[in-house]
């Protein structure tokens, strides 16, 4: 039977990571996902978990020390946040490419300067490249449901790639909510054990990791890893059913919120989510025709779906929290690109919102879809790309 | 967002005000209510103000944002009186809830309030008296409780606490803890 | 150089390019590199190894032998000129050589 509980974000993923029971965590603590580290050092102390846990020096020791004993054949997690993922941006694609899946929780904090500990985007964004799975999360439930999923997605023969699970910092990490917590042997049923591949400590077969590849071998290497984490995609849906059918909790690569008949439609990632769904209520109340589009899985890009599920959708308001300097945001480029070939293609434009932290209240949200009505009504998109609830406009 | 039934605490850093948030929404989430508390980050340094939430609602809770217009405003220290930030969002029906040995009515003019229902509960009293220093929470928790029946009843919350307090403290700490509560019951003072 | 190393599309590699054989550079042919080849001269061999010791590419194969004492030792046996690049650190570092009145391993041009 699941536990209710009232519980923060990190104390639920503490918690996931309590009943994967990882072979080795190798951590450096960074605000705010200090806590899921914290506590699961007392599960450790506490001989609740068999993990190694590994305290370094570093984010990128960190992230080097998970490497090598996922390849020396362990199941392996972590967690981090801004400055600490940034930390270790060299050690993400070497985990990537070299097609170890290691677990990571990622708590959204925004990247200095100014120094601010507060929840944007711009950390996991900019490891997008990386060649991780990201997966996000609206709420504690999703954040601890993503992580009981992540190994099962990760460790697939078809994937075989790092995964991180990206929660908002503050919002979702120190917040108290009612969540359900699932039994621990239900649970680890579900993930299975773990079979690591070519591994270092087997000596009876011994084998070379982290090779030379040149311009003879390099990119047939990154055709096989993009193919790797597009294989992705199915094995999430298929563990998202499996979860549902386990657990009664639905899950897709998004989440598609009153978008049936929809002409306006806010696509957003993570727990602004919660506030678009409240205001999508109260504008149907209305009877106005908005929806909502929640990211879930944003790497491997659900394009072909995601175009499907707008396809009838005439305007596209797109959130990003997180800025590509000098370019779009990076939902919003992802977005755009899906509906290129829509016909007809809807307006579709940028807002930049929440970076350090800033709230985005349920009145800026209306204000959102005001905009997107007199978009809808004149056929045409005033501004492109802005800020939203930014003093000086 | 009237579904949802919101409080909002103000206190200094060091007093323990987001652990008597959170406290205070285990508690009714034992009762089968849905909750969401967080704290509202800023300098944290002993002696800053710091502001902490709960919510709590029959259904699922879905917004993260700060509360704005609260049901209820928790003043734990009541050296704040002034601020503006104490009654921000206020409406007729906001109840406050004080942590003062002054007289309520005097307490509610300190505040420039007029028709609001106010509570006083001389928290650091009864803390002193149980614990020889100053943790007003369980108290301001009890006289909660006493201004908000229809959220928590006393003896839910002292079941309840008892239930969450057994995993954190020593035996002695959690009766003196369940004390606290019933004392700030008790010696609710209303105007 | 063997069918084994040809040039392998991607979706015969190994994930991550993980090597699972061991010692497998002992395929790479590197004789091909050569412009000047080392010839061993058996007769003025005191077979000290040093070229053995030296050689990048672990071209000297051994044999057992025994000294003029009769004690058990190894001793070179060939060159072996699959991995050998020709280099030459082995002329160079040679004892016999650098007294420079025999030589037991001499540097000579590749014939093209």
């Amino acid at each position: 039977m699941p536990t209710t509980k009232a519980i923060t974000g990190n104390g639920a993923m503490a918690q996931a990571m309590r009943q994967i029971n990882p072979d080795v965590v190798a951590a450096f603590p960074i605000t705010p996902s200090t806590q899921i580290i914290e506590d699961f050092a007392e599960f450790v102390a506490d001989g609740e978990v068999n993990t190694e846990l590994i305290t370094v020096e570093s984010e990128h020791s960190a992230m080097s020390a998970c490497i090598g004993a996922s390849a020396a054949g362990g199941r392996v997690m972590t967690a981090t946040s801004a400055n600490g993922l940034a930390l270790m941006w060299e050690m993400l694609y070497i985990a990537a490419s070299m097609r170890q899946p290691v677990l990571m929780s990622v708590v959204n904090r925004a990247l200095s300067a100014p120094i601010n500990i507060h929840c944007d985007h711009n950390d996991s964004m900019g490891a997008r490249d990386a060649g991780w799975i990201q997966i996000y999360a609206e709420n504690n439930q999703e954040a601890y449901d993503n992580m009981i999923m992540a190994p099962a997605i990760a460790e697939h023969m078809d994937v075989r790639l790092p995964l991180m699970v990206c929660l908002d910092g503050f919002i979702i990490s120190h917040s108290i909510e009612t969540m359900e917590l699932e039994d621990d042997q239900k649970v680890r049923d579900f993930i299975g054990q773990y079979q690591g591949q070519n591994t270092l400590l087997d000596n009876e077969h011994p084998v070379t990791w982290g090779a030379l590849g040149l311009h003879d071998y390099y990119i047939e290497f990154k055709r096989g890893q993009q193919m790797a984490i597009q294989n992705a995609k199915a094995v999430i849906q298929d563990v998202s059913e499996r979860f549902g059918q386990q657990f009664g909790r639905k899950y897709d690569l998004f989440e598609s919120y009153r978008l049936d008949d929809a002409e306006r439609v806010i696509v957003a990632i993570n727990s602004v989510a919660g506030e678009i769904k409240e205001v999508v209520d109260a504008l149907r109340d209305e009877g106005e025709k908005v929806g909502l589009l929640k990211i879930r899985v944003f790497r491997p890009f659900p394009y072909a779906e995601i175009a499907e599920a707008l396809k009838d959708v005439k305007v596209i308001t797109v959130l990003d929290r997180s800025t590509s300097m000098g370019a779009y945001g990076p939902l919003f480029g992802e977005i755009r690109t899906a509906l290129y070939d829509a016909n007809p293609r809807p307006l579709i434009y940028n807002r930049t919102f929440g970076l350090g932290g800033r709230e985005l209240f349920p009145d800026d949200i209306r204000e959102v879809f005001a905009e997107s009505k007199r978009y809808l009504e004149s056929g045409k998109i005033e501004k492109l790309f802005d800020f939203l609830n930014v003093r000086g406009g | 967002m009237s579904e949802y039934f919101e409080v909002r605490w103000h206190g200094r850093g060091g007093q323990g005000t987001v652990t008597g948030a959170k406290s205070l929404a285990e508690a009714v989430q034992g009762t089968g209510k849905f909750v969401s508390a967080f704290p509202d980050y800023g300098p944290e340094r002993r002696g800053a103000p710091v502001r902490a939430f709960d919510r709590f609602a029959d259904k699922r809770i879905r917004v993260h944002i700060p509360v704005r217009e609260p049901n209820v405003i928790m003043i734990v220290d009541p050296t704040l009186i002034g601020t503006k930030a104490l009654v921000e969002g206020v409406s007729d029906e906001t109840v406050f809830v004080v942590n003062t040995e002054k007289d309520a009515g005097e307490t509610k003019q300190a505040l420039g309030l007029t028709g609001q229902t106010l509570y006083t509960v001389p928290a650091n009293s009864i803390s002193y008296r149980l614990f020889k220093r100053e943790i007003p929470n369980s108290a301001m928790m009890g006289a909660f409780a006493r201004a908000c029946p229809q959220i928590i009843s006393l003896e839910a919350l002292v079941r309840e606490s008892e239930r969450a307090f057994a995993h954190l403290l020593a035996k002695d700490l959690v009766a003196k803890n369940l004390d606290a509560i019933r004392c700030g019951y008790e010696e609710v003072k209303s105007a | 150089m063997s069918d084994k190393y040809k040039l392998k599309k991607w979706q015969e590699l190994a994930p991550g390019g993980v090597i699972t054989e061991g010692g497998n550079a002992a395929d790479y042919e590197t004789g091909t590199w050569r412009t000047w080849r080392p010839v061993w001269c058996e007769d003025d061999c005191i077979h000290c190894l040093t070229c053995w010791v030296f050689c990048p590419e672990g071209a000297f194969l051994l044999k057992d032998g025994q000294t003029a004492g009769g004690k058990p030792r190894k001793e070179i046996e060939e060159i072996d000129y699959f991995h050998c690049k020709g280099c030459g650190l082995c002329v160079r570092e040679c004892p016999v050589n650098k007294q420079g009145k025999k030589q037991a391993i001499e540097f000579v041009r590749e014939e093209t």
